[in-house]
């Protein structure tokens, strides 16, 4: 079986008081697409930002690369070598495209930041022509290239992406999916919450369903999307 | 023109610009207004006026109140420089002491305890209360008083501005440090927050995490240290305003620094000043505080000189209250929307109709 690079023990969590979380056990292999699916409230972005620290942790683990990361701040998870990618407002808008990415790259030195830009730029090269240009003037496509940006110039060791297609028309939102795919082939591990449920798992290597704050299936994502039951049940697609 | 006025008035802006852009900092990172923030202009004055009256006690410095030469100018230099620069440490560490008592005892505590911004503004109001009683204790308190007396610092309205250092030109006009201390130190800090917030990797962090914190947060900034710096700004901006007060005459917009007077009206004005610049714009701030500054003194003079009733500069902060609502109706993005739309908005645009009710 594969290195798990993040783990989550009997994790209980939520936002202030309200818990949606309950009882998690979960393992995100190295080196694959983990798809998180689910009906809507279902708890999966909760999910997503409990990996990252977002969330209130009332009990339980959360492990990275066999370290106990349950109370540490955000910032310091993204030096550890994460990444998250918000479902809305992932870009510094008032900012330049350069900006943002010169930020996105803060604590790197100048050498390694332009060696990263190239990487960026070899694939994404539409960013490279809008440098100069302010971020919030882009349209949703681009958007969502550059918030892949920011999250890749740190080079991680995994993305935590939060509903990448939301709002997107069905051609963007594919194109979009594609890129995730491709950020995957470089050898990143990705975490991806997915409201189209058929084109996520198809990307996906490991499928996990969350229905009410609790894990409902967890194992490849074929296998998830070949049950019939679960799909009709709760994700809105039938036989 | 009268030349006394406008200089008063020109260092009376430079407050009031100075204020109003710490207001509008902690106002962009942590969302409330901050009540306390000419208080703790005047926690920088008692600061100063305590640095300079323990060095000049302790270093036995006389003053020296003789006229001399210098080319065809007259100056007349109290005090050696090192007593101001003295000053200036006191008033930078009593603005930003004060300024971080008010973020991490008290506004910190209350986030954490998922206080929503209007308890924060509230909490900035007691906050504001608590530094006056504690100011007027120091106020009364006897060695104090009497360390300060000794250098003629009286307890009840501390003034230094018979200290400062004043210069007569041929023509026979007075120019005092402060008039050319005030408007130079507010372009060059102007020039060094441009600098920080366009031409520094700390600058893009703290746009970023103004704009977006949760995205500065997870690409891996500090957001909590860069709003603590931010406040730092603001505190070492307001100390400074207040060394500026205490080295003002009662002429000219301010007030002898006491423990109530002058932050219960200033706060007006810099808040004013802070809105007509459009609340989320830094240097927007900049420019409004000192507009304000003018408008406040030139329009009640222009109305006390046009109706001959002379009482109403006692009315002056309503000229600013004005200049509030004015810029609410008119321009609610302020100096900062109108610069960066070219256009004023609100009534002049036409409203676009609610949906329902009429139209059916």
């Amino acid at each position: 079986m594969e290195r798990a690079i993040l783990r989550l023990e009997n994790v209980n969590a939520g936002y202030g008081r309200l818990q949606t979380l309950f009882d998690i056990t979960l393992d995100v292999p190295e080196g694959k697409i983990t798809v998180i699916v689910g009906p809507n409230g279902a708890g999966k972005s909760t999910l997503l930002k409990t990996m990252f620290g977002l969330t209130t942790v009332y009990s339980g683990r959360v492990l990275f690369l066999g370290k106990d990361i349950t109370r540490l701040p955000p910032h310091e998870r993204a030096k550890l070598g994460m990444a998250f990618i918000f479902q809305l407002n992932n870009i510094f808008a008032d900012l330049t495209v350069w900006e943002n990415l010169r930020i996105a790259g803060h604590d790197l030195d100048e050498a390694t930041l332009k060696e990263r830009l190239e990487e960026v730029f070899s694939a994404f090269p539409r960013l490279k022509e809008r440098l100069n240009q302010k971020a919030g003037t882009m349209s949703g496509g681009e958007r969502q290239m550059l918030a892949m940006a920011i999250g890749m110039i740190r080079k991680p060791k995994i993305f935590l992406i939060d509903e990448p297609t939301a709002g997107l028309a069905p051609k963007l939102a594919k194109e979009v999916l594609l890129n995730v795919k491709k950020l995957n082939e470089q050898g990143y591990t990705v975490v991806l919450v997915e409201q189209n449920v058929r084109a996520g798992l198809e990307i996906g290597d490991k499928g996990v369903l969350v229905v009410n704050g609790r894990i409902a299936f967890d194992g490849p994502a074929k296998d998830l999307l070949a049950r019939k039951d679960l799909a009709r049940l709760y994700l809105g697609i039938g036989g | 023109m009268d030349i006394t006025l406008f200089t008063g008035t020109l260092v009376y802006a430079s407050v009031l610009s100075l204020l109003s852009l710490g207001i509008t900092l902690i106002y962009m990172t942590t969302k409330v207004f901050n009540f306390a923030h000419a208080r703790l202009a005047l926690v920088g004055a008692y600061g100063a006026a305590i640095a300079m009256a323990l060095y000049i006690t302790h270093a036995g410095i006389k003053p020296n109140f003789e006229w001399r030469t210098f080319g065809p100018l007259q100056y007349r230099a109290p005090y050696p420089a090192s007593v101001y620069i003295i000053g200036f440490l006191g008033a930078l560490i009593g603005g930003i002491a004060s300024t971080l008592v008010e973020y991490y005892w008290i506004l910190k505590p209350l986030q954490a305890r998922g206080a929503d911004s209007l308890k924060l503004m509230i909490a900035t109001l007691a906050y504001d209360f608590i530094v006056m009683a504690f100011l007027m204790i120091l106020n009364t308190h006897a060695t104090i008083v009497h360390m300060l007396r000794k250098i003629s610092l009286i307890s009840t309205s501390m003034n230094f501005a018979s200290f400062d250092l004043a210069i007569k030109t041929p023509g026979g006009a007075l120019i005092r440090g402060d008039h050319i201390v005030a408007p130079a130190l507010l372009l060059a800090i102007a020039a060094g927050i441009f600098v920080l917030l366009f031409k520094t990797t700390m600058g893009i962090k703290m746009r970023a995490s103004i704009e977006n914190p949760p995205l500065a947060e997870v690409i891996g900034i500090n957001v909590d240290r860069i709003y603590a710096i931010s406040w730092i700004i603001a505190g070492a901006t307001a100390g400074i305003a207040g060394m500026l007060i205490l080295l003002q005459p009662s002429a000219g917009g301010l007030k002898p620094v006491s423990a109530s007077s002058p932050a219960d009206e200033i706060v007006v004005s810099a808040f004013a000043g802070s809105i007509v610049g459009g609340v989320k714009s830094i240097f927007g701030s900049l420019g409004g505080g000192f507009l304000i500054g003018f408008v406040e003194i030139y329009v009640t003079k222009f109305i006390a000189i046009a109706t001959g009733y002379t009482q109403v500069t006692k009315y002056s902060k309503v000229i600013s209250m004005l200049a509030v609502a004015i810029t609410l109706l008119f321009a609610p993005e302020g100096l900062a929307g109108i610069i960066k739309e070219g256009r004023l908005r609100g009534f002049l645009r036409r409203r676009p109709r609610l949906p329902g009710r009429r139209g059916r």
